[in-house]
């Protein structure tokens, strides 16, 4: 099938083709065609504390288990599929956070407008602000900053000294290249590299742009368009699964 | 490095107590006026040691402060094995390796204490000029 043949595909002959025949271009395209309808889903939950970047890539990852688990016995569109999928993935990435029980809602507003701010700062100081420079800007204490940005850490979804978890959890991006899992810790105690193959391929790209290449956070935000909050995440979550698969 | 103020924490190691770390982190980086990404650093740092610290027994974190910078040190850890690594050449490039990250978000680390069951590892941040 050509580029435009695909592009011009109904929904229900790209699911058929990525289903039956494995094309992953025919999954691109139909995460490209319903990503308007993850922002717009995105957007009923701003100003909820959470920035709308972060809430889409959220939707966006309810929007390819949607795309990975449809059945194609099923007589219903896509879309009808996928929304409650990205409504439930934002609503529990919400209920994760445990926002509405531990943390005060200006505390949740201050965690939202941290990640543009800093990378507004970030840009106009031409280097990272200083935790005094934040507070600065959001007229409060850098106590307030520390435990706002603390807030943020709730995020992460795995434990730092968390065993392995339960794969039901696991969105799709987590789980591509799990075809090599199995592997057993090397000789060298030290080496996560058995495991990076199980990163989906963004995950490994970062790791190699921030330990290989040495790019810093915003640098590597920048070029793949997500905000360096976002990138701290990443690499966290990346190398804790990492070093649970090797224990 | 001029005299140094002594911050001294021993905690159980889980996820109930990593924000404490965290915190007792981002204090000192404030006081040091370190930048966001250079605490998201040290973090990174402390967290990976942390992860392979032994879940049944507390860990002290020990911190010197002084103008220049924080030197830590993280212990004991469980793993002894990892005092090779640590005190082995730079791991070639494109390993990742718990050196490699290590020297990535810190400026220098090192074995402080090693025994049988027994590892101290020392992590040092520089105040960068800004």
């Amino acid at each position: 099938m050509t580029a435009v043949e695909l592009m011009t595909a109904s929904d229900r002959d790209l699911l058929r083709r990525y289903h039956e025949e494995g094309d992953a271009t025919a999954r691109e395209v139909l995460v490209e065609r319903h990503l308007p309808l993850v922002r717009s889903l995105a957007r009923r939950y701003a100003g909820r504390g959470e920035s709308l970047d972060d809430i889409e890539q959220v939707g966006a990852i309810g929007l390819l288990k949607a795309i990975d688990r449809y059945e194609m016995s099923r007589e219903v569109a896509l879309t009808t599929y996928a929304t409650p999928n990205v409504v439930g993935e934002i609503k529990r990435h919400f209920r994760d956070k445990g926002w509405a029980i531990r943390v005060p809602r200006a505390l949740q507003e201050l965690n939202g407008k941290m990640g543009p701010t800093i990378e507004r700062l970030t840009s106009k100081l031409g280097r990272s602000p200083s935790i005094a420079e934040i507070a600065a800007e959001f007229k409060t204490t850098t106590e307030q900053v520390l435990e706002a940005l603390e807030a943020g850490s709730a995020y992460a979804p795995l434990s730092l000294s968390a065993g392995p978890t339960g794969d039901e959890e696991l969105d799709p991006m987590e789980t591509i290249g799990t075809d090599d899992a199995g592997f057993e810790r090397t000789d060298n105690r030290a080496s996560l590299e058995p495991a990076l193959e199980s990163l989906p391929e963004r995950e490994r790209e970062i790791l190699r742009m921030r330990f290989e290449d040495g790019l810093t956070q915003t640098q590597i935000a920048e070029r793949i368009g997500i905000s360096q909050m976002h990138v701290s995440r990443l690499i966290r979550r990346s190398l804790e699964r990492m070093r649970s698969q090797l224990t | 490095m001029p005299v140094a103020d002594r911050i001294e924490l021993t905690t159980p190691i889980g996820p109930a107590w990593e924000a404490v770390i965290r915190m007792v982190l981002g204090g000192i980086a404030d006081r040091l006026d370190l930048g966001f990404d250079q605490l998201d650093d040290l973090q990174l740092a402390v967290e990976r040691l942390l992860a392979e610290g032994d879940p049944q027994n507390p860990v002290t974190l020990s911190f010197e402060v002084s103008p220049g910078g924080v030197r830590a040190r993280v212990g004991p850890l469980r793993d002894t094995a990892l005092a090779d690594a640590l005190q082995g050449p730079e791991p070639p490039p494109g390993e990742l390796t718990l050196p490699r990250i290590l020297s990535t978000v810190v400026d220098s680390y090192g074995v402080e204490e090693v025994s049988d069951d027994h590892l101290v590892v020392r992590l040092e941040k520089l105040v960068r000029n800004q």
